[in-house]
C-alpha cells in the first residue's frame, strides 16, 4: 500500500521467527523484535566502510542474477472460475485449492482467510481498527464472502465437506475474516490435499482496495485463501487488519474470469485463453510463483500496451487520463529495468497497471503480484510527481513483499519500509533533487519527504514491530515508511551507494521466494557492510535509534601575547593585556553528536578569507573539538554539510556562526516578499 | 463644459491647489494613459512592496535563526526547508496569521493607493503638470468611502455568482460522470464554472468602471454603479476583453519567471540579485498592466458619463 496511515488495536500475532533458510545465514538475531541482545559496536571495526566490509559467506553472493531461483516452492495452487455479475456486484467462484504440507508436523486444521468479510460489518477487525485515512469510513454498501462448500480430498479418503464444521469467528469476536477449519484427519508432512471450493462474493462499494463504483470493479481479497503454514507447523493466520493483510505461500494461480463481453479485464498473470461467447468475455489467466491474485473489470477502460525490459506491460486507465498514463509508462520504462538491475530480474512475463478514477481512488495505490494500482488526478501538473511516485512505489512491491514474500503483519518495515527506500532511491536517480516536487523554482525530493515524515514518531516507538502494535496510524505511516527509508538512505549516503545497494540487492535475490524476516535482512547488511554498520541498522530499527549533530560553539580569538611581567635574558619586560602577536587567530569549533546512533560526518569550517576547510569526524565520540591557529579567523561551521545523515533529528543546529554571530536570510526575504507581493495583487482592489 | 479637440474647455471650478496652476483639472480621455504616469505606478509598487516586506520580514528573521542563515533552506531537494517548516511550524503559523491580516487590511486600505493611481491618471494640474503625490493621495482618500461600499456590494455579488456557478458545475459533473467518465465530466464542470467566472469577471469590470466614475466624476457610490453598468452595457465584449487580455498578460510573466527560477537558483550573490530584479520586474509589470486597464476604464466611463464632469478638463502634458 502507499503511505497507508493506519493502526490496529488487536493483539500482536507473534509469528515464529523464521529459521535460516539459505546458505550461510546466521543464527536469528532477533526474536519478534523485542528481546534483542545487541552487541556493542566493536572497537575493532574500522570507521571507514571499506575497512568494515567482511568477506562474503560461502556460496553464491547473489550480487547478480546468476544464482536466482527459477521458481518458488509450489505450496498452494488455486484453480478457480469466477463469474462477475456487474449489476448485482457479485462474483460466483468455484474451483480447487491444492495444498501441500511443507512443515515438519502433521496438520489437523486449516486456516482460511476470508478477507472480503472485512467489509461485512463494523464489527470486523478492519473497521474496529479505524486509524484515519482511507478505508476508515463505513462503506455505503457492504461486502462479504459466503463459502458454500469446502470439500477435502486427501489420499484415498472419501471426499468430505469440511465447511460445516468450520469456525468462522472466535467466541466473543465477530470478525469473520480468519476461519479455522478442523480436518477429519491429519495431513502428514509433504502430503497434498485438495479442497474443492464454492463461494459467492458480494463486493462492497470501493473501500480501501476492493469493490465497485458504477460499472467499475476492482476485485482483490476475493477468494478463500489459505494462511501460510510455517516450517514448524504453526499457521501464520490473522484477521484482515487495517494496516496489514499480506502473507501467503507461493503457488500457481489458474483463474478463469467470466465477465460481460463489453468489459475489459486486467488481472494477475498472462492471458492464456480468451474468447467471447454468449455475450460473455472469458479469460483464463495463469501465473506461477505468486501468492495472490487480483483483477479488475470495467466497460470504460482504455488501455496502453508496451514491452518494457522484456515485460509485457498493460496500462488500464479511464477516459481522459491518457497524459497521466503516459507519465506512468515513462515511470515504468525507468523503474522496471532499474529494479531488475538492483534487486534481481523481474521474473514474470506481464505487469498490469491499473489507474482507477478518483471516485474509486481508495482502490488505487495497491499491490498484488504482477498487478498494481496507481492513482492521481488527471489534472496533476507535471511538476508534481505523485503519480510517478505511486507508480514506482507499487511497482517496487513486486520485489519488496511480492518476490521475497515477507509477513506484512509481523514486519511491515520489510515490506513498506524497504519498498519506500527503493522508491525514493529510484525517484532520486531518475528525477534528481526535484523527485517529488519541481514547481516554481522549488525542488523537493522524495527522500526529503521521507526524512521529515520519518522523524515524527521516532522517539515514540520502534520501527521494527508488528503492524497492529503501533500506537497510532500516524506513527505506523511515519516509522514504517519514512523512517525505514531514511535510515537505509542515510547508510547509502554515508557509506556509499555501491555497498548499500549491493546489500539490499543481495537480500532481495538471496531470499527471493523465501519469506525472510528481519534476521535475514540484518545478516546480509552485516555481511556486506560489517557488523558495526549492521548494529547501527539494528539499533535504528529496533531501538528507536536516533542522532542529532550539533555545532555547539565557534570561536575565533586573535592571538595575543601572554600579559604580565616577564624576565627574559636579564631584562624585565611588561606585556600589556591584549597585545597582538603576529596577526594570527586561535580558532575553535565544538561539534557534538547527540543520540544513540553514530555516523562519520564531514565538518566544514568557513574562514574569514573566504576559504573553507573540510574536516572529517568519525562521529564515534559524543563530541569533537577542532582547534587550530591560523592566519584567518573562523566565521562559521557546518556539520554534515552534504546532508548525508538524512535522519539527523534537527538540521537547524547543524550550522553556527563565530561567537553567536548570525547570518543573513536574504534569500528567504527575497522569495517571501515576492510571493507576498503576488498575494497582495491577488487580493488588492 | 464642451470638448474642443483633445482638451476640454475649462468652464467650471478646478479642484484644490494652494498656488495658481496647482489646482487639478480633468484630462481628456485620449490623455489618460498609464505610460504617462510611471511615478504613480512606482508609487503603487512601493505600497505593495512595503506591505509585503512588513509581512515577510518576520519570516526572514525566523529563517535567519534557523541554522545560521537561510542558505540550506534553499538548496535543491528541500530537506532543510521541510525540516525547518516542521520544527518551526508554530512560529510559522503565527507568521502566516500575521500575513493573512496584512492581506485583509491591504484589500481594504489598498483602495486608497488604487484611487490615488486613478486620480493621477485622470487629473492634471491646470498648468498641465501631472498631479502631485499629495494631491493624488488626497483625491484617492476622498474616493475611499464610496469605494468601500462598492467593494462590499460587488464582492458579495461576485461571491454569489461564483457560488451559484460552483453549485451548478458540480451538479452537471455528477450528472455527466457516469456517461462521460471522470475526466470528461470534470472538463464539462470546468467549462460551466468558467462561464460563471466570466460572469463574475464582468461584474468585476463593472466594478472598476464604477470606481473610475467615483474618481473621475466624484459621484456617490450608487451613481457610480449606475454609470459603470451603463458603460459596460454599451460595449461589454470590448471592455471585458480590454480587462481580460491585460489580466492574462499579467499571469504570463509569473509563469515564465517560475519556470526559469530554478535554473537561476538565486542562492546568493549575483544570481540572487538577478532573481530579485526579475521578480520585481514582474511585480512592476503587473502594476503597470493594472494601471493600463484602469486608464482604459476611465476613458470608457468618461464617454458614457460626460455630462457628469464637474471640473474642467485639459489635454495634459
Amino acid at each position: 500500500m502507499m503511505r497507508a496511515v493506519r493502526w490496529s488495536a488487536l493483539a500482536l500475532l507473534a509469528l515464529a521467527s523464521l529459521a535460516p533458510q539459505n546458505e550461510g545465514v546466521s543464527v536469528p538475531l532477533v526474536q519478534r523484535g523485542r528481546d534483542l541482545d545487541l552487541p556493542a559496536p566493536s572497537s575493532a571495526d574500522a570507521a571507514t566502510p571499506a575497512a568494515a566490509f567482511v568477506t562474503p559467506l560461502a556460496g553464491p553472493a547473489y550480487d547478480d542474477d546468476a544464482a536466482l531461483p527459477a521458481h518458488a516452492d509450489d505450496v498452494a495452487d488455486y484453480t478457480l472460475i469466477a463469474t462477475l455479475d456487474p449489476i448485482a456486484h457479485t462474483v460466483h467462484g468455484e474451483g480447487t485449492i491444492t495444498w501441500r504440507n511443507t512443515s515438519t508436523r502433521p496438520v489437523r486444521e486449516l486456516w482460511l482467510h476470508l478477507y472480503l468479510n472485512a467489509f461485512k460489518n463494523e464489527r470486523s477487525a478492519f473497521f474496529r481498527e479505524r486509524v484515519g485515512g482511507r478505508g476508515s469510513e463505513a462503506p455505503e454498501d457492504w461486502g462479504w464472502i459466503d463459502v458454500r462448500k469446502l470439500v477435502l480430498r486427501a489420499g484415498d479418503d472419501a471426499p468430505v465437506d469440511v465447511w460445516p464444521t468450520a469456525e468462522v469467528h472466535r467466541a466473543g469476536d465477530q470478525d469473520e475474516t480468519d476461519a479455522r477449519v478442523p480436518l477429519p484427519r491429519a495431513i502428514e508432512p509433504d502430503e497434498t490435499a485438495h479442497l474443492d471450493v464454492v463461494f459467492d462474493d458480494k463486493l462492497p462499494i470501493v473501500v480501501e482496495r476492493t469493490g465497485y463504483r458504477g460499472h467499475y470493479h476492482m476485485v482483490g481479497q476475493w477468494f478463500p485463501k489459505l494462511a501460510r503454514l510455517e516450517h514448524d507447523g504453526t499457521w501464520a493466520h490473522f484477521p484482515f487488519h487495517h494496516l496489514a493483510e499480506f502473507y501467503a505461500d507461493y503457488g500457481t494461480y489458474d483463474v478463469t474470469l467470466d465477465v460481460p463481453a463489453d468489459y475489459l479485464l486486467g488481472a494477475t498473470g498472462p492471458v492464456v485463453e480468451s474468447h467471447v461467447t454468449g455475450g460473455r468475455r472469458i479469460e483464463r489467466h495463469v501465473q506461477t510463483d505468486v501468492h495472490d491474485f487480483a483483477w479488475t473489470a470495467w466497460d470504460a477502460w482504455h488501455s496502453a500496451r508496451e514491452n518494457i525490459d522484456g515485460v509485457e506491460v498493460t496500462l488500464l486507465y479511464p477516459p481522459g487520463f491518457a497524459s497521466l498514463a503516459q507519465r506512468e509508462l515513462e515511470t515504468l520504462r525507468f523503474g522496471l529495468p532499474y529494479y531488475s538491475a538492483h534487486y534481481g530480474r523481474y521474473p514474470y512475463e506481464v505487469l498490469t497497471v491499473v489507474h482507477p478514477q478518483e471516485d474509486a481512488g481508495e482502490s488505487g495505490g495497491m499491490e498484488y503480484p504482477t498487478f498494481i494500482t496507481t492513482g492521481g488526478m488527471w489534472t496533476t501538473p507535471p511538476g508534481l510527481l505523485a503519480p510517478e511516485i505511486v507508480t514506482l512505489h507499487e511497482m517496487g512491491h513486486q520485489w519488496f513483499y511480492g518476490l521475497v514474500g515477507t509477513n506484512e503483519l509481523a514486519w511491515p518495515f520489510l515490506d513498506e519500509g524497504l519498498n519506500e527506500f527503493a522508491e525514493q532511491d529510484g525517484m532520486s536517480k531518475w528525477r534528481g533533487d526535484g523527485s517529488a516536487l519541481d514547481l516554481g523554482g522549488l525542488e523537493v525530493s522524495d527522500a526529503a519527504l521521507c526524512a521529515v515524515s520519518g522523524a515524527m514518531g521516532v522517539h515514540d516507538e520502534a520501527v521494527a514491530q508488528a503492524a497492529n502494535a503501533f500506537s497510532t496510524g500516524q506513527n505506523y505511516g511515519s516509522l514504517v515508511y519514512g523512517r525505514t527509508a531514511s535510515v537505509v538512505e542515510t547508510l547509502r549516503r554515508v557509506y556509499g551507494d555501491e555497498p548499500v545497494m549491493r546489500a539490499l540487492g543481495r537480500y532481495a535475490r538471496r531470499f527471493r521466494f523465501q519469506h525472510p524476516g528481519p534476521d535475514e535482512l540484518l545478516a546480509v547488511f552485516e555481511e556486506v557492510l560489517g557488523s558495526r554498520i549492521g548494529a547501527t541498522l539494528r539499533r535504528a530499527l529496533f531501538e528507536k535509534g536516533w542522532v542529532d549533530y550539533v555545532v555547539d560553539g565557534v570561536t575565533a580569538e586573535e592571538v595575543t601575547r601572554a600579559a604580565g611581567v616577564f624576565d627574559r635574558d636579564g631584562q624585565r619586560e611588561k606585556v600589556e593585556t591584549g597585545q597582538r602577536e603576529g596577526g594570527g587567530w586561535d580558532n575553535s569549533v565544538l561539534v557534538r553528536r547527540r543520540g544513540t546512533l553514530a555516523f562519520p560526518v564531514d565538518v566544514d569550517l568557513m574562514l574569514a578569507d573566504g576559504t573553507t576547510r573540510r574536516e572529517h569526524w568519525d562521529g564515534e565520540d559524543e563530541s569533537r573539538r577542532f582547534s587550530w591557529r591560523g592566519s584567518s579567523a573562523v566565521r562559521s561551521a557546518a556539520v554534515d554539510p552534504q546532508d548525508h545523515v538524512l535522519i539527523d533529528a534537527n538540521l537547524e543546529n547543524n550550522r553556527a556562526g563565530a561567537d553567536g554571530r548570525g547570518a543573513s536570510a536574504t534569500r528567504t526575504l527575497e522569495r517571501v516578499t515576492y510571493w507576498m507581493q503576488l498575494a497582495l495583487q491577488a487580493v488588492s482592489p | 463644459m464642451t470638448e474642443t479637440g483633445l482638451a476640454y474647455r475649462a468652464t467650471g471650478p478646478a479642484i484644490g491647489g494652494d498656488r495658481p496652476g496647482d489646482e487639478l483639472v480633468l484630462l481628456v480621455p485620449q490623455a489618460m494613459r498609464a505610460r504617462r504616469h510611471p511615478r504613480a505606478i512606482a508609487g503603487v509598487w512601493a505600497w505593495e512592496t512595503v506591505l509585503a516586506l512588513l509581512a515577510s520580514g518576520p519570516t526572514a528573521v525566523l529563517a535567519r535563526a534557523a541554522g545560521h542563515g537561510d542558505g540550506p533552506l534553499w538548496t535543491a531537494g528541500g530537506h532543510a526547508l521541510l525540516d525547518w517548516l516542521w520544527h518551526d511550524i508554530h512560529g510559522l503559523r503565527a507568521l502566516l496569521s500575521g500575513a493573512e491580516m496584512v492581506l485583509v487590511l491591504a484589500a481594504i486600505a489598498g483602495l486608497v493607493p488604487m484611487a490615488a493611481l486613478m486620480a493621477a491618471l485622470t487629473y492634471a494640474r491646470r498648468d498641465r503638470r501631472a498631479a502631485g503625490f499629495v494631491q493624488s493621495l488626497a483625491a484617492g482618500s476622498r474616493a475611499f468611502p464610496p469605494m468601500v461600499l462598492l467593494l462590499v456590494l460587488v464582492e458579495v455579488l461576485q461571491a454569489l455568482v461564483v457560488l451559484a456557478g460552483g453549485g451548478l458545475a458540480f451538479a452537471v459533473e455528477r450528472w455527466a460522470h457516469a456517461g462521460l467518465g471522470e475526466a470528461r465530466a470534470e472538463q464539462v464542470e470546468g467549462a460551466v464554472f468558467l462561464l460563471f467566472l466570466t460572469a463574475a469577471s464582468l461584474v468585476g469590470v463593472m466594478h472598476d468602471l464604477a470606481r473610475a466614475a467615483v474618481v473621475r466624476f466624484r459621484v456617490t457610490w450608487i451613481r457610480a454603479l449606475g454609470l459603470g453598468a451603463r458603460t459596460l452595457r454599451a460595449s461589454p465584449v470590448v471592455l471585458w476583453w480590454s480587462w481580460a487580455w491585460r489580466a492574462l498578460a499579467s499571469v504570463a510573466p509569473v509563469l515564465a519567471v517560475s519556470a526559469v527560477a530554478s535554473k537561476i537558483g538565486g542562492r546568493g550573490g549575483f544570481a540572487l540579485g538577478f532573481l530579485f530584479a526579475l521578480h520585481q520586474s514582474v511585480v512592476g509589470l503587473r502594476v503597470g498592466l493594472r494601471a493600463s486597464w484602469l486608464a482604459r476604464a476611465l476613458r470608457a466611463v468618461d464617454r458614457a458619463g460626460g455630462n457628469e464632469r464637474r471640473v474642467p478638463a485639459i489635454e495634459g502634458s
